[in-house]
């Protein structure tokens, strides 16, 4: 990675992580999501096929991770930023499901790191109320963004920036060190593909602890499970059939409520 | 003169709000200043006095918290309320309190429709198209990260101006019609079909054990080597395909929701059997 690539990526962290400058649904819910971060951190650095290769499984994995609560379980900017960057950087020469299992790898660095400076960020805005207080008691209704916007933005961009420049620059050194694809032993790499493939299951599990509300809608999971290996659909098939089984589902809502 | 809040005001209270709801989130206020912020411009524009301004701008700096994008309604609901009370028609006690009262149900909304149910709908959708074929795989990162926020915006907005209009009671209309129960049903069953297909599609893990045996071929009289005569994953995968992704996705599910196992408890617990997979990979001969 160059500079003007490790300034980038660093920033789009920043405004991919929760509370950033363009708003939650822009950033933390748009940029942040690991299936965009990929595209960006592909165009980037010029490889968005190898950086959504590592990027769709990666969104399978954190597919769970949205944050109900406002509780931050994992900091997915930080994660599939610096996951995908991750995997860029040092997996030249290797093959899909290592690559993917590298990703996971960096991601859950990445969201180590992340998740300390989002607490970081959250003990240092305290005292931004003891501003806000002075400007309510005073009445100054024009000065409201001062310690919201300006003062928020000043911390949230330092806690996520700069970190963000740090480890993606000790990424790009080490990965200049060695050519990796041969360093690493056959057995690691064989552990991290079985471990990226495995991982899937993680973001799926928790998306049915949402989904799954009564007993019976297990078998609607079953439904999209089986189109795909005995009928051999693709996703974007079964999404289809998908919509179809929805829109017939809410039609007949009303109706079936009336007899029952 | 009943006192009114001009159309310029309330968009930009909602645009404070939507792009600046979550910059100063902490502890103490939780999003109480950027509710202030987002009040200001109504404030100014219905309040003359210096003191008046204070009272209102001091009482929407308080501890605020809430789903921000559904949340919208809240600001809406409270812009109209303040345009009251400017009129003489509502006092500062019952905004203070109905704004409270509104965390609890609109936090919950807010969750468990749009984040948990309408984000990973919207994701595995685009997901499928990124699937779809590696030449178009940015196609469906890009769809999303145009249509999510554009969609969000447009009904956080809505929400706003519907909870300026209609208030208090337009809000538990809409929560008594069963409309709500309706739209997440439906979408229930349409993220569950798709999430069955992701599972099929994604997950991986197969059982590593097989066993091999030179073989005497009496036809040729030759010894073949390393004939598999026993591989676990295929009679599984014969008896219903793609069993163990199937099982360990359920075995994840019921230790996350029923067991209350954390993330990354999860994640250090498919580690470790990642590694026991793979040793007993290279024990069979599976891997070299």
């Amino acid at each position: 990675m160059n500079v003007l690539q490790i300034i980038l990526i660093a920033l789009f962290i920043y405004l991919g992580s929760i509370g950033s400058i363009v708003g939650n649904t822009i950033g933390w819910y748009g940029l942040g999501r690991p299936l965009v971060a990929a595209f960006i951190v592909g165009l980037i650095m010029g490889d968005v096929g190898t950086a959504m290769v590592v990027g769709i499984p990666l969104q399978i994995m954190y597919m769970g991770n949205v944050t109900p609560g406002g509780a931050v379980a994992w900091d997915l900017s930080y994660a599939t930023y610096i996951g995908t960057a991750g995997a860029l950087a040092f997996g030249q020469g290797m093959g899909t499901t290592e690559l993917i299992g590298l990703a996971v790898v960096f991601a859950g660095i990445g969201g180590l790191v992340g998740q300390l400076m989002w607490n970081v960020s959250y003990a240092l805005n305290l005292p931004l109320n003891r501003l806000a207080n002075k400007y309510a008691e005073a009445g100054e209704t024009k000065k409201m963004y001062i310690p919201n916007v300006i003062g928020g933005q000043a911390i949230g961009f330092a806690c996520r920036f700069i970190p963000a420049v740090i480890i993606l620059t000790s990424m790009t050194v080490a990965s200049g060190q060695a050519d990796f694809a041969t360093l690493i032993p056959g057995w690691i790499t064989t552990l991290l593909s079985v471990f990226g493939g495995m991982m899937a299951s993680l973001g799926m599990g928790i998306i049915l602890s949402f989904l799954l509300k009564k007993k019976y809608h297990i078998v609607i999971f079953l439904a999209g499970f089986i189109l795909v290996t005995y009928f051999g659909l693709s996703t974007m098939a079964v999404a289809v059939v998908a919509v179809i089984t929805a829109v017939l589902y809410f039609v007949a809502y009303d109706r079936v409520k009336v007899e029952a | 003169m009943e006192k009114k809040i001009s159309e310029k005001t309330l968009k930009k209270s909602f645009w404070n709000w939507f792009f600046f709801n979550g910059c100063s989130q902490q502890a103490e206020s939780m999003l109480g200043m950027a509710f202030g912020q987002s009040m200001a411009p109504v404030i100014e524009e219905l309040y003359d006095t210096k003191e008046e301004k204070a009272e209102a701008l001091k009482r929407h700096t308080t501890l605020f918290n809430t789903e921000s994008q559904v949340g919208s309604i809240v600001n809406g609901i409270v812009c109209g309320m303040e345009e009251a009370n400017a009129n003489g028609k509502c006092s500062p006690e019952i905004i203070s309190s109905v704004k409270t009262a509104l965390i609890g149900p609109t936090s919950a909304i807010g969750d468990s429709l749009w984040v948990a149910t309408i984000i990973p709908i919207l994701l595995t959708i685009c997901l499928s198209i990124s699937q779809a074929s590696t030449a178009t795989s940015w196609l469906g990162a890009a769809l999303y990260l145009v249509a999510y926020p554009i969609l969000t915006c447009c009904l956080s907005y809505f929400l706003f101006k519907f909870g300026y209009r209609s208030g208090l009671e337009g809000m538990q209309n809409i929560m008594a019609t069963g409309q709500l129960d309706k739209l997440t049903n439906t979408m229930t069953v349409m993220g569950l079909i798709v999430v069955g297909a992701l599972t099929a599609s994604f997950v991986s893990v197969s059982l590593p054990i097989q066993i091999t045996k030179d073989v005497y071929d009496a036809t040729t009289g030759t010894v073949l080597e390393n004939q598999v005569l026993f591989n676990a994953d295929n009679m599984l995968n014969s008896i219903f395909p793609k069993i163990l992704p199937l099982g360990l996705t359920l075995g994840v599910y019921h230790l996350y929701a029923k067991k209350r196992w954390s993330p990354m408890k999860l994640m250090g617990l498919i580690l470790v059997m990642a590694g026991v997979l793979t040793g007993i990979g290279y024990l069979c001969g599976v891997y070299v």
